[in-house]
């Protein structure tokens, strides 16, 4: 049985935590560009676009505005959305603390029925529009009922497969980042920075109500109800060497995002990655007989990322063998990352954004979106404690998108006008 | 063979890692075979009590005109579904997932081959039908795709 002992290098421990992280964001981002390129193609929708949402309410633009116009809209936009994701994140936060776990739960179920079937409906009817895709109204009645009722499931039940519960995760966020897409160009880039500075502040500073709400989830030891994307384990072998294998799991008190109605009524973007610090529950355990060493951390709730710390065999188990057999199947304390769903969406947003312009922004975009996510991912690491994912890729992305325009892109157009390269 | 007794750990949350317990105090390695689990997430998913009341009420639930639940609950007992030697260990989950995978296999039979004739036909087996029937002319006539 020697052969089953080769211990797992870094690059397969660490290396595929991370991949099981990135893979879904790149799904995510690919299926909403697929989205925009198929159902925007060609034309700007940028024009008279005056949908009245939450997110344009404070002003309509058109592009007939100065740029200055533009820029002054974008921001009272981008301020009025942030102002009602804070109440509404307050609300959860006083919701979790008054207890009603229920609620909340049937509430994260009511949202993604109504972001599944109205606009996942919506979305397939375009594509059926633009496809002339011969399909009857029964049938499609029936596979749309199918598909929103079986999400709803997968929602609501802690239990259902895993990789059914990703895929609908991942769908439910590539249709709410469609919908951000619609939304006017600067009003959609101002929003984006504006809530990537929320999430720095809501998640780091001390009053910031996703600090309160992780904290407390910590404090009572339970899930924050909420969608959150969590990457499957990564379960060591049998019989490694070193006992200790970290389990991070966080849970982003993400509420799901809407359509107008939710965005009215209760917006919870918990986009941040949060890892919680180790508490003070660690205990350690020395095993004599093989000598390894065994510690339990309690676990950390954070939304967004959370990193929560724990080993199998812990003290009060006091049923050794037991212990010494979950230790010998080896299933012990692999973590998943959680990732908030609202992280799927901004992102998605991001690079959906600038696939409207070009495919080049794309490229660009993709890149600056996956370099901030391995920079949260390492400082999340390094910190242990809940992190907000947004900031490093966002405000990464929306640099890559405005060097690329403007920079980039004219060197490009000339090189290969000029049969130069590419 | 199974082992049907799962002991959770009182500290484990989220990912709800149940374990079974093989009353042994050695290491794994001197286990050749591992307990078989009845989910395809193997250890990270349900325990063999529970994984009964799940295939239960999805078999139930999917009487509501939901092939698309039968298929999920296929999918997820799957290493039950494809292991004919689980007749005599999980015989009851057993039958709830024929049943469930038999009633899929009619019911997209029935469905399809409805919209194969309907797209296929077309204009000329249905007549004016066809054009009232068609799901982006009913998007039109009721003005279904406005609402974003």
């Amino acid at each position: 049985m020697e052969q089953n002992r080769r211990p797992k290098t870094i690059l397969e421990t660490c290396g595929e935590e991370i991949i099981r992280i990135v893979t879904p964001v790149s799904i995510c981002m690919l299926l909403v560009v697929i989205l925009v390129s198929v159902l925007n193609g060609g034309s700007s929708l940028d024009d008279g676009l005056s949908f009245a949402t939450m997110a344009t309410m404070a002003y309509s633009e058109s592009s007939s505005d100065s740029i200055w116009d533009k820029i002054k809209g974008a921001l009272l936009n981008s301020l009025v959305f942030v102002a009602v994701v804070t109440v509404a994140t307050f609300l959860l936060v006083l919701l979790f603390y008054l207890n009603c776990t229920k609620f909340l739960k049937y509430y994260m179920g009511f949202s993604s029925l109504l972001v599944l079937g109205f606009m996942g409906g919506e979305i397939a009817l375009f594509l059926i529009k633009v496809s002339n895709f011969p399909i009857d109204c029964f049938t499609f009645a029936v596979a749309l009922y199918n598909f929103t009722v079986v999400g709803v499931v997968a929602v609501f039940i802690s239990k259902m497969a895993i990789f059914v519960t990703q895929a609908y995760l991942v769908v439910i966020g590539m249709l709410v980042a469609y919908w951000f897409t619609l939304l006017p160009e600067w009003t959609t880039w101002g929003l984006l920075v504006a809530m990537s500075l929320y999430d720095l502040a809501a998640v780091l500073l001390p009053g910031g109500p996703l600090r309160l709400l992780v904290e407390l989830a910590m404090a009572r030891d339970e899930d924050i109800p909420a969608l959150v994307y969590e990457a499957r384990p990564v379960i060591s072998d049998a019989g490694l060497g070193d006992g200790v294998v970290r389990r991070r799991v966080w849970r982003e008190g993400r509420g799901d995002l809407d359509e107008d109605q939710r965005l009215r009524s209760d917006l919870v973007s918990d986009s941040s990655l949060r890892t919680y610090g180790e508490s003070e529950r660690e205990i350690n355990i020395v095993d004599a007989e093989e000598g390894r060493a065994l510690g339990r951390d309690s676990e950390l709730a954070a939304p967004l990322i959370q990193h929560i710390n724990i080993r199998m065999n812990s003290l009060e188990n006091a049923v050794s063998g037991e212990n010494l057999a979950l230790e010998g199947i080896g299933l012990g304390s692999s973590g998943a990352i959680k990732l908030g769903l609202g992280d799927f969406i901004f992102y998605s947003v991001l690079v959906g954004r600038a696939a409207m312009y070009d495919f080049m922004t794309v490229y660009a975009c993709y890149l600056a979106v996956i370099a901030g996510l391995g920079i949260t991912l390492m400082l999340l690491a390094f910190y242990q404690k809940a992190l907000p994912a947004l900031p490093f890729s966002v405000l990464l992305g929306v640099l890559f998108y405005l060097l690329t325009r403007l920079l980039l892109e004219t060197f490009v157009v000339q090189c290969s006008i000029n049969l130069l390269m590419f | 063979m199974d082992d049907d007794s799962r002991v959770p750990l009182s500290n484990l949350h989220a990912a709800g890692n149940l374990l079974p317990t093989t009353g042994e105090a050695s290491s794994s390695t001197s286990r050749s075979v591992r307990t078989e689990w009845p989910t395809i997430d193997g250890p990270l998913g349900l325990s063999h009590e529970e994984s009964l009341t799940y295939a239960r009420r999805f078999f139930k639930l999917g009487f509501l005109c939901l092939p698309f639940l039968w298929a999920v609950s296929c999918f997820y007992f799957w290493p039950v579904l494809r292991n004919p030697r689980s007749q005599q260990s999980h015989p009851r989950l057993r039958r709830y997932l024929v049943g469930s995978a038999i009633g899929f296999f009619l019911f997209t039979t029935i469905l399809s081959s409805w919209a194969l004739t309907f797209a296929i036909g077309g204009e000329r087996l249905f007549g004016h039908v066809w054009g009232e029937l068609v799901m982006y002319n009913v998007a039109e006539k009721y003005g279904l795709a406005g609402w974003i």
